[in-house]
C-alpha cells in the first residue's frame, strides 16, 4: 500500500466517520433537546388547521409530501422546490444499493430513469440558485450560507452524475467493497488502528464523498434543520381544539387554587 | 448566556443616543392610489425607516408593568440576551422559528406592510432576520466560536436596537406570513418576543403598553373606573329603550345569577361604529330571551397582553373574566366582535384560568357572540326582517386573528362561516372581495396588535392599501357599501381608512351593527 493511498483512505475514512458523527448526534441532539424539549406555553394552531389529531397528521402530511402551504405563494418557488426535493429523495434513496445487499427491488426500479432523475435534480438546484440571486427580494434576504449550501449540493450532484460518464467511472464493485468496509465494526477498530478501508482510485469518487461529508457536518448547524424541525412546528402540529381539550403550559401548570384566588 | 461580554462602546450616554434616533416625528402620509388590483412594490429601502412608536414615559406605569423607567439602561446588552435567552428557552414557537428558516422568500410578499410601503424590512422574513441576526451570533455555536460575520449575524449594538424598535413596531402580527410559509414560521411570535426584550431594556412602546396597564388596574382599554362603565352602559340602555319604544330592553350591569356573562371590547361601549353592535348585542339577547349581564369588573374583551410575550400580564388581564364568571354565577360566557380577544379568550384562557367546568357544557367555553347569533337564527327565534337592509350590499373583512388564529362552531373554517352566516342571515345582498384577501389569506386592516395609535398612521394607511383595493375592487364591480367587521380595532382603522382613501365612513360597520337594524323586536317568540 502507497504512502498517499494510506493518507487517502484515512483522510477519507476519517471525514466520512465525522460527518456520520457530527450530522446523527446533532440532529438527534436538535430535534429532542432543543425542538421536541423546549416548552410551547400555547396553542398557536394556524388555519386551516383540523379540530382532530387525524386531520392535523393529513394537513401536515399535505405540507410534506406536497409542499401545500408553499403552493399557496409563488408557482416558481413551488414547483422547483417541490421537484429538487422529490428528485433528491429519489437519487438518495437509490444509494442504498451500495450499502444494502442484495439491493431490494424498491432502490433498483428507476434504474433506467436514474440518469435522467440526476439531471432533473440539477436543474432543479440551478433554478433555485438563479431565483436566488436575481430575484430582487430573495436576494435581499439571501445570506451567503443560502448560497454555500446550494453550491455545495449542486456539487454533489455533479460529481455523482460525472461518474456516470468515462472517464470519471469509478470501479462499481470497488465502491460498493469500500462502503460495506466503511460501515462493517471491524473496519471501525482497522481505522483506529491505522488500517482503514481502501478507498476506490477514483478522484471524482472521494471528491464526490468528501463533499457529502461535508453537507453531513454542516446540517445540523444549518438551515438544513427544517428537515426535521417542521414535525415540531407549533403552528402546524396543535390541534385547534383549545376550548374543548384543556391544554397546559408546561411552565405555568395553573391550579384550581389559583384560579378562584 | 453571558458570555457575550458587553463591550461598552464609548461609555458615554447610550440612552440619548438611542433616543435621538428612535424620537417620534410626526410625519406627512399619503395613500396609495386605488386600481382595484395588488401590486407588488419594488423594494425601496429604509422608505419607512423614520416611523418610529411613541415611547411609553410614565415612570409611575413603566414601574407598575415592571419595565425600566429611565429609558435604555446602561447594562443594556446583558440584560437584552438574558431576557431573550429566557424566552428562547420558554416558547418552543420562537425557538424553532429563529433555526428553520431557509430564506426561500414565499413570504416576502405577503406583508401588507411590505405591499403598502416596499420598505424591504417589512418583508416578514427580513423582519425576523434582525432577531435572527442576535440569534445567529449569540445562541449557536458557530456564531460563538466564530464571530458575527461567519454566520451572518449582528454583535448587539445601538444601531440593532433602532432597528428592533423600528420595525418590530411595523408588524401587527396578523400572521399572514405563516400561512404561505412551508413550515409555519409565524413571524408574530417572533415580534411578541422581539417586543418583550425591548421592553426589558427599556424601549416601551407607548400606545399599547398604557392600554396594557390600564387593563390590569381598572380593568377596560379605556381607563374607565366602574361608575363610568355604569354610566355608559346606562346611556346605551336608555338609548335603546327609547329608540325601540320597548321598555323592558336592557343592558344589564353585574346581575348575579344570569345565564351569559357577555364580555366585549370596551370601545363598544360609546365609539362609533362599535356602539351600532352593542345595540344589536342587546337586541339579540333581548329577543332570544336569554338573561345575560355585563361586569363592572370584566368590562374590557380585548388583551393587549397578547401582542408581547409577557405572559404575565395577558394572563393578569384575562382573569378579571373568570372572576366575573365565577362571582356572578353564570353559566355561560360570550364574547362581542373583537379579533384578538378572541384570539385569547377561545385559544389561550382555558390554558391560563381553565377549565371551565363550572360552566354549562353544552354549550363552547367560551362562545363567540356570532356563534351564539347564528345558532338563534338557525332555530328561529330571532324574527328578522331583511328588508331593514335593504341599502346595503355588504362584504366581509374577516380580521386577522379570528381568521387565522381559532376555530368557531367546532368545526375547520367555522369562522369563515359563521359570521357570513349571519350576514347572510340579516342582508340580502352580500359579495366576497377577491379570494386572495378574505378569509385564511385575509390582510390585516394594518392597526392591529397595538399599532393603532395615531402615531402610527404613516403604516396604518399605507398597510391599509391590500385591504381598501379589493373593497374599491368589489365596489366597483358589485356596487358593495357596507365593511362588515368583528373586530374593535378594525373598526377604529377603517373609520379613519375609508375616508381617508375617499369613501364615506359610513360604509364601516360592525356585523351586529346590521343584525340589531334587522331584529324585528316585540314580536317575541323566544326559543
Amino acid at each position: 500500500m502507497g504512502g498517499i493511498q494510506f493518507i487517502i483512505n484515512m483522510a477519507l475514512g476519517s471525514l466520512i466517520y465525522l460527518g456520520l458523527l457530527i450530522f446523527v448526534v446533532g440532529f438527534v441532539h436538535k430535534l429532542y433537546n432543543v425542538y421536541y424539549k423546549t416548552p410551547q406555553p400555547l396553542k398557536i394552531p394556524q388555519t386551516p388547521q383540523p379540530t382532530t389529531l387525524g386531520g392535523v397528521i393529513l394537513r401536515m402530511a399535505g405540507d410534506v409530501l406536497f409542499f401545500r402551504s408553499l403552493s399557496k405563494g409563488t408557482t416558481l418557488l413551488f414547483f422547483s422546490g417541490w421537484i429538487f426535493h422529490v428528485t433528491f429523495f429519489l437519487i438518495l434513496q437509490r444509494h442504498l444499493r451500495y450499502v444494502l445487499s442484495p439491493v431490494p427491488a424498491c432502490v433498483t426500479f428507476l434504474n433506467q430513469a436514474a440518469l435522467f432523475i440526476g439531471f432533473v435534480l440539477l436543474l432543479a438546484l440551478i433554478v433555485l440558485l438563479v431565483r436566488r440571486l436575481l430575484d430582487e427580494r430573495t436576494k435581499y434576504v439571501t445570506n451567503f450560507s443560502d448560497v454555500f449550501v446550494l453550491l455545495l449540493i449542486i456539487g454533489i450532484v455533479t460529481t455523482g452524475i460525472m461518474m456516470r460518464y468515462e472517464p470519471f467511472r469509478p470501479d462499481v464493485v470497488g465502491v460498493k467493497g469500500f462502503i460495506s468496509d466503511l460501515l462493517a465494526p471491524a473496519t471501525a477498530v482497522g481505522y483506529m488502528t491505522l488500517h482503514p478501508a481502501h478507498a476506490p482510485a477514483s478522484l471524482m469518487f472521494i471528491f464526490h464523498l468528501g463533499l457529502v461529508s461535508i453537507l453531513l457536518m454542516y446540517f445540523p448547524f444549518s438551515k438544513l434543520m427544517h428537515s426535521g424541525g417542521y414535525f415540531f412546528s407549533p403552528t402546524r402540529n396543535m390541534i385547534n381544539n383549545p376550548r374543548d381539550v384543556r391544554y397546559v403550559n408546561p411552565w405555568d401548570k395553573g391550579s384550581k387554587e389559583e384560579a378562584t384566588k | 448566556m453571558t458570555d457575550a461580554k458587553a463591550p461598552t462602546d464609548a461609555p458615554g450616554d447610550c440612552n440619548a443616543r438611542v433616543q435621538e434616533l428612535i424620537k417620534y416625528v410626526k410625519l406627512p402620509y399619503d395613500h396609495v392610489e386605488l386600481t382595484g388590483e395588488i401590486k407588488v412594490p419594488k423594494i425601496q429601502r429604509d422608505s419607512m425607516i423614520k416611523v418610529h412608536a411613541q415611547q411609553l414615559t410614565s415612570k409611575d406605569t413603566l414601574a407598575r408593568l415592571g419595565y425600566p423607567t429611565d429609558g435604555l439602561i446602561p447594562n443594556w446588552k446583558e440584560v437584552f440576551l438574558e431576557k431573550m435567552d429566557e424566552i428562547l428557552k420558554k416558547y418552543k414557537s420562537v425557538r424553532l422559528f429563529m433555526d428553520i428558516c431557509v430564506r426561500c422568500g414565499a413570504c416576502t410578499d405577503k406583508c401588507h406592510y411590505f405591499l403598502g410601503t416596499g420598505d424591504p424590512r417589512n418583508m416578514p422574513v427580513a423582519r425576523a432576520e434582525l432577531m435572527r441576526k442576535v440569534y445567529r451570533r449569540y445562541f449557536t455555536w458557530p456564531g460563538k466560536l466564530f464571530g458575527s460575520k461567519f454566520v451572518d449575524g449582528w454583535d448587539l449594538s445601538e444601531e440593532v436596537l433602532v432597528l428592533w424598535y423600528t420595525y418590530f413596531y411595523q408588524c401587527s402580527e396578523c400572521r399572514r406570513c405563516a400561512v404561505f410559509c412551508p413550515y409555519g414560521i409565524d413571524t408574530a411570535e417572533i415580534t411578541m418576543a422581539a417586543r418583550e426584550i425591548l421592553n426589558s431594556v427599556g424601549l416601551v412602546q407607548k400606545y399599547m403598553h398604557e392600554i396594557i396597564d390600564k387593563a390590569q388596574v381598572l380593568g377596560n382599554n379605556l381607563g374607565m373606573q366602574a361608575n363610568a362603565v355604569v354610566n355608559s352602559l346606562e346611556f346605551v340602555r336608555d338609548e335603546l329603550q327609547e329608540t325601540t319604544e320597548i321598555p323592558e330592553i336592557d343592558v344589564p350591569i353585574d346581575v348575579e345569577g344570569a345565564d351569559v356573562l357577555f364580555v366585549t371590547p370596551s370601545a363598544d361601549f360609546f365609539a362609533s361604529p362599535h356602539i351600532e353592535s352593542l345595540y344589536g348585542y342587546a337586541k339579540v339577547f333581548h329577543q332570544a330571551g336569554i338573561s345575560w349581564t355585563m361586569s363592572t369588573h370584566a368590562s374590557e374583551g380585548g388583551n393587549f397582553g397578547m401582542f408581547v410575550h409577557n405572559y404575565e400580564h395577558m394572563k393578569k388581564i384575562n382573569k378579571r373574566i373568570w372572576d366575573a364568571a365565577r362571582a356572578l354565577k353564570v353559566k355561560r360566557v360570550i364574547g362581542g366582535e373583537c379579533g384578538h380577544m378572541w384570539r385569547v379568550l377561545s385559544s389561550f384562557s382555558n390554558t391560563m384560568w381553565g377549565p371551565f367546568d363550572y360552566l354549562d357544557a353544552k354549550y363552547p367555553r367560551p362562545q363567540h357572540i356570532c356563534e351564539f347569533t347564528l345558532d338563534m337564527l338557525k332555530r328561529g327565534a330571532l324574527k328578522i326582517d331583511k328588508t331593514a337592509n335593504a341599502e346595503f350590499t355588504a362584504t366581509i373583512h374577516d380580521s386577522c386573528q379570528v381568521a387565522r388564529g381559532m376555530e368557531m362552531g367546532g368545526q375547520k373554517y367555522g369562522q369563515f362561516e359563521i359570521p357570513r352566516g349571519v350576514i347572510k342571515g340579516v342582508c340580502e345582498k352580500f359579495v366576497d372581495m377577491p379570494e386572495n384577501t378574505i378569509k385564511e389569506r385575509t390582510f390585516c386592516c394594518a392597526a392591529g396588535q397595538g399599532l393603532l395609535g395615531d402615531d402610527m398612521m404613516p403604516t396604518r394607511v399605507k398597510g391599509a392599501m391590500p385591504r381598501m383595493q379589493a373593497y374599491s375592487y368589489v365596489k366597483k364591480e358589485n356596487g358593495v357599501n357596507f365593511l362588515a367587521l368583528i373586530c374593535a380595532i378594525c373598526k377604529a382603522q377603517f373609520s379613519k381608512m375609508l375616508p381617508t382613501y375617499g369613501f364615506p365612513m359610513e360604509e364601516v360597520g360592525g356585523i351586529h351593527q346590521l343584525v340589531g337594524r334587522a331584529i324585528v323586536l316585540g314580536a317575541k317568540e323566544g326559543i
